[in-house]
């Protein structure tokens, strides 16, 4: 304890850091576990379109939609302000880190460049998306579909998508660092595994979007 | 055939109103097993007497001669020229407080860092009892202990960690290694609350973002990244003591690589 924040005479035991490290390290990894399933979800339509409509009637009915959609944005948020603690915002740190990675090229440095403007577009994008989405519910294969073939919505879901898997994959990478689960012994492997699934949610997302611009509406 | 290497200094006498920071070029022909260090003793001897930098064991083990070698901090008399491409630019290590040139004041950044953490053994004094038998301790926790403390403290670590770039009050993972080697140390009778008092902060374990900067490039090899895992799991875990249920922590304190309380 710094003698600066000791300003009462019996100073309070706080476990604020911890706790904010671990609700970073939870509201991430839950908004990833989250991604995955949305992939799935809608990759459901290479299966067939009837069983993205199925899937999306089930969740609809039971309102995971209405109440998850606006709770996710709001985990969103949360996680957001919790990683901004780290970001560089002020203009010192920014040069410094800019500096630094400029001066180390080091994979892992600069990713956490990547890992912070990533941050910002999916905060920005994917909250237009949960609005879009809600605001045309009930959600059908057709719908997107026509999304992608007439509303122009494809440039806006490539680089929604690209941020939100590099976001990700460098997201897990970086709370099995931290937390002692990628160690020096397995830290190659690790960064082999998430090179993998980088690859394979590009290439379900690649065929995801296909199917919905092949589809005829 | 043997290069001639083109040595690329960053100069700059903070003590010398006249001076300006610039980088100056030598030329130094190399030869078989050339270490970073004997170039730079050769420049100084025969072409540029005022070159600072610091080295002392010349072998890896004081620590000194911590410097940023084409982008990344290493120890001079630990990297072998023929390892270095032909065009060799050095600077000195960030964060640090330049003395000149080369050399930067370590000694200052880690005396404070070490009274910050209280690094020494934290045991009741009262009790020592000095006709008694030294207590024994296990080899193999001995060694677990010994592989920790070998750091020598150049500084190369902090120079590489983005977040000590950033921010100045961040401990860096020498610091962070140094707790752990306290943490294992069964003389030490701090507890994890303790401990979590001493770096369970954002200039601690929390402020670290996991960049292994340090992993990369300490000469000693010594597991940093493995340090700052566990160091950072039993205080996020001990954090949350209370709130979530005890059986859970218990199975994610000793899952993976964790070394616990001797």
């Amino acid at each position: 304890m710094s003698l600066q924040n000791v300003t009462l005479h019996v100073p309070p035991k706080d476990k604020l850091s911890g706790r904010l490290d671990v609700l970073m390290m939870v509201s991430g990894f839950l908004l990833a576990l989250f991604v995955g399933m949305h992939m799935v979800f809608v990759g459901s339509v290479i299966i067939s379109p009837k069983l993205m409509n199925a899937l999306a009637w089930f969740f609809e009915e039971l309102y995971l939609v209405q109440i998850g959609g606006p709770v996710i944005l709001l985990v969103m948020v949360g996680h957001f302000i919790l990683g901004a603690r780290k970001m560089p915002f002020r203009q010192k740190e920014y040069v410094a880190f800019r500096a630094h990675s400029k001066m180390m090229h080091h994979t892992d440095t600069t990713l956490w460049l990547v890992q912070v403007a990533t941050a910002i577009i999916i905060l920005v994008m994917a909250s237009i998306h949960i609005y879009t989405m809600l605001d045309t519910l009930p959600i059908t294969a057709a719908k997107s579909a026509a999304r992608i073939q007439h509303g122009n919505w494809m440039p806006f879901y490539i680089v929604l998508l690209a941020a939100a898997a590099i976001h990700i994959v460098i997201g897990l990478y970086r709370i099995g660092v931290k937390f002692a689960v990628v160690t020096r012994e397995n830290r190659p492997k690790a960064r082999k595994f998430m090179v993998y699934l980088l690859v394979a949610a590009a290439v379900i997302s690649f065929l995801t979007h296909i199917r919905l611009s092949l589809l005829t509406i | 055939m043997s290069r001639r290497l083109h040595i690329e200094i960053f100069r700059y006498n903070p003590l010398d109103p006249d001076s300006v920071p610039h980088m100056q070029s030598f030329y130094v022909n190399e030869y078989d097993s050339m270490t970073l260090f004997i170039a730079l003793n050769i420049i100084r001897e025969e072409q540029d007497p005022s070159v600072q930098f610091d080295f002392c064991c010349r072998a890896g083990i004081c620590g000194s001669c911590g410097m940023v070698i084409n982008g990344r901090p290493g120890l001079a008399c630990h990297t072998q020229t023929r390892d270095l491409p032909e065009h060799i630019v050095l600077h000195p290590l960030p964060v640090f407080k330049l003395i000149g040139d080369l050399s930067v004041d370590t000694g200052t950044w880690f005396r404070a860092v070490g009274k910050k953490i209280e690094a020494w053994v934290h045991s009741d004094d009262t009790a020592f009892d000095v006709r008694a038998e030294e207590a024994r301790m296990e080899n193999a926790l001995a060694e677990q202990i010994f592989e920790l403390d070998r750091c020598v403290e150049c500084g190369c670590c902090i120079a590489a960690c983005g977040t000590a770039r950033m921010r100045e009050d961040f401990l860096g993972a020498a610091t962070i290694n140094r707790v752990a080697r306290f943490y294992i140390d069964p003389r030490d009778e701090r507890s994890d609350d303790d401990y979590y008092d001493v770096i369970g902060n954002d200039q601690g374990v929390f402020g670290c973002m996991g960049l292994l900067g340090c992993e990369d490039v300490c000469p000693k090899k010594i597991p940093l990244q493995d340090q700052l895992g566990i160091m950072r799991r039993m205080l996020a875990l001990n954090s949350v003591k209370g709130i979530l249920p005890k059986g859970i922590l218990d199975k994610m304190k000793h899952k993976g690589c964790c070394h616990e309380k001797h």
